[in-house]
């Protein structure tokens, strides 16, 4: 997979690099600040109160 | 009998040559078992006969190298010859990497994705620990100043409380002097996400009954970290408009015996008893209530106006003012409520005190 995506990239090493990396950062972010907010209070372990 | 024989029968009587010609394996031999002692400094037996020309070795022989499968017929894979143990010039020509085949390349993805599947759950305790802090922050300066606006303006006795607004602010001294928090109306993750909630319905500040708190333990500002910390008369300081209300943790299990004499006597657990009615076997109605509790998350009566007890159990003229606070326990964990349970112990008005900085200094002389 990670192989695949790195023969996908196009131009020399250091623009197949830089690319990687915003990728990477893209996913990153996307993650901090749309999927794990999201999922977070779907989960359990984070509860304080009593019922 | 010997017809019945079948032809593996061979292989009991040798059992040192094993099947399909192969190098036989190392095994003492019996005539070398038998062998006398050979005398010290002499080269040990070899077992197996070295090769010519090479030096002595060691005298247990490892397994016999691994022969590498022979190459599929029309195979273009180069064969590696390998030379004599000891003997020297096996060239270490290794072929080059393979092509994966359909079900390698398969597993490598598998691989890959589950790799990254770990990343993630990592990067999720991450936001969980630190970055929500930072969310959290930014949430809780707003509303912070928010409720310094609101609260320069007119003054009311009774704040209005808002779903998820704030309307008070805990401090904890012992935290720091810095420590402070709001207190949002309602406990649900949106107001939790900005500080401390307050369970709807229950007292407010400094009234009789239960004021009740719950707060996040890790990320999210966390401000109830370090709940487990506090002692008994650790001051709990509620800010509201028009007041200063100075809650105390109440004694521990294990203090309430003896604690007149004890603890208790401390001028710091000034306006600090154990709640205990003397006269009724389990305490009377505050017979439970003791300053820190680990309860399971369904005991809802946590948050009663006499906790654990039924609530008519006293009219609210005689319920003493509690400032009760609830966080996840243990730490990382929703299995179990940490509770604090603290008494209302002095009021001071906002008209004598003027802030928090002004008020500080005065109660911790009071200690």
């Amino acid at each position: 997979m990670y192989g695949w995506i790195w023969r996908k990239l196009p131009g020399p090493f250091a623009v197949k690099l830089a690319t990687a990396v915003v990728l990477a950062l893209g996913i990153v972010a996307l993650l901090m600040f749309v999927v794990f907010p999201w999922l977070e209070p779907r989960l359990w372990f984070n509860e304080v109160s009593v019922q | 009998m010997a017809e019945r024989e079948e032809p593996g029968g061979d292989r009991r009587r040798y059992p040192e040559r094993p099947p399909g010609g192969g190098r036989p394996a190392p095994r003492p031999r019996p005539d070398a078992a038998l062998s006398p002692r050979r005398a010290p400094g002499e080269a040990p037996t070899p077992r197996r006969r070295p090769p010519e020309g090479s030096p002595p070795r060691r005298p247990t022989a490892g397994p016999p190298p691994r022969r590498r499968p022979a190459p599929p017929p029309g195979s273009t894979e180069e064969t590696v010859v390998f030379e004599p143990v000891g003997g020297g010039t096996a060239t270490e020509e290794r072929p080059p990497p393979r092509e994966l085949g359909k079900g390698g390349a398969a597993i490598r993805t598998v691989g890959e994705l589950l790799i990254t599947a770990g990343l993630v759950v990592l990067l999720f305790m991450v936001y969980e620990v630190y970055v929500t802090d930072l969310f959290s922050a930014g949430k809780q300066s707003e509303a912070s100043s928010e409720l310094d606006g609101d609260w320069s303006k007119d003054r009311q006795l009774h704040p209005d409380l808002v779903d998820g607004k704030a309307f008070a602010r805990i401090h904890i001294p012992v935290f720091g002097a810095d420590f402070n928090f709001t207190i949002q109306e309602g406990t649900t993750e949106a107001a939790l996400e900005v500080g401390p909630g307050h369970y709807k319905g229950t007292a407010l500040p400094g009234e009789p009954g239960n004021f009740a708190i719950a707060g996040h333990r890790v990320g999210k500002g966390a401000p109830f970290n370090d709940l487990d910390n506090l002692a008994s008369c650790d001051q709990i300081i509620i800010e509201t408009q028009t007041d200063f209300y100075i809650y105390k943790v109440l004694p521990y299990k294990d203090e309430v015996e003896g604690w007149a004499a004890g603890k208790g006597a401390d001028p710091k657990c000034k306006n600090v008893g154990t709640l205990r009615d003397p006269n009724a076997v389990d305490g009377g109605a505050y017979g439970e209530t003791n300053g820190r509790r680990i309860v399971f998350p369904t005991k809802g009566e946590t948050v009663n106006p006499v906790p654990y007890k039924d609530p008519e159990i006293l009219p609210k003229a005689e319920q003493v003012s509690l400032l009760t606070l609830t966080t996840c326990h243990p730490k990382f964990s929703a299995k179990e409520r940490l509770i604090i349970h603290a008494v209302l112990a002095q009021q001071v008005p906002k008209n004598q005190v003027g802030s928090y900085a002004e008020l500080l200094p005065k109660i911790s002389e009071a200690r």
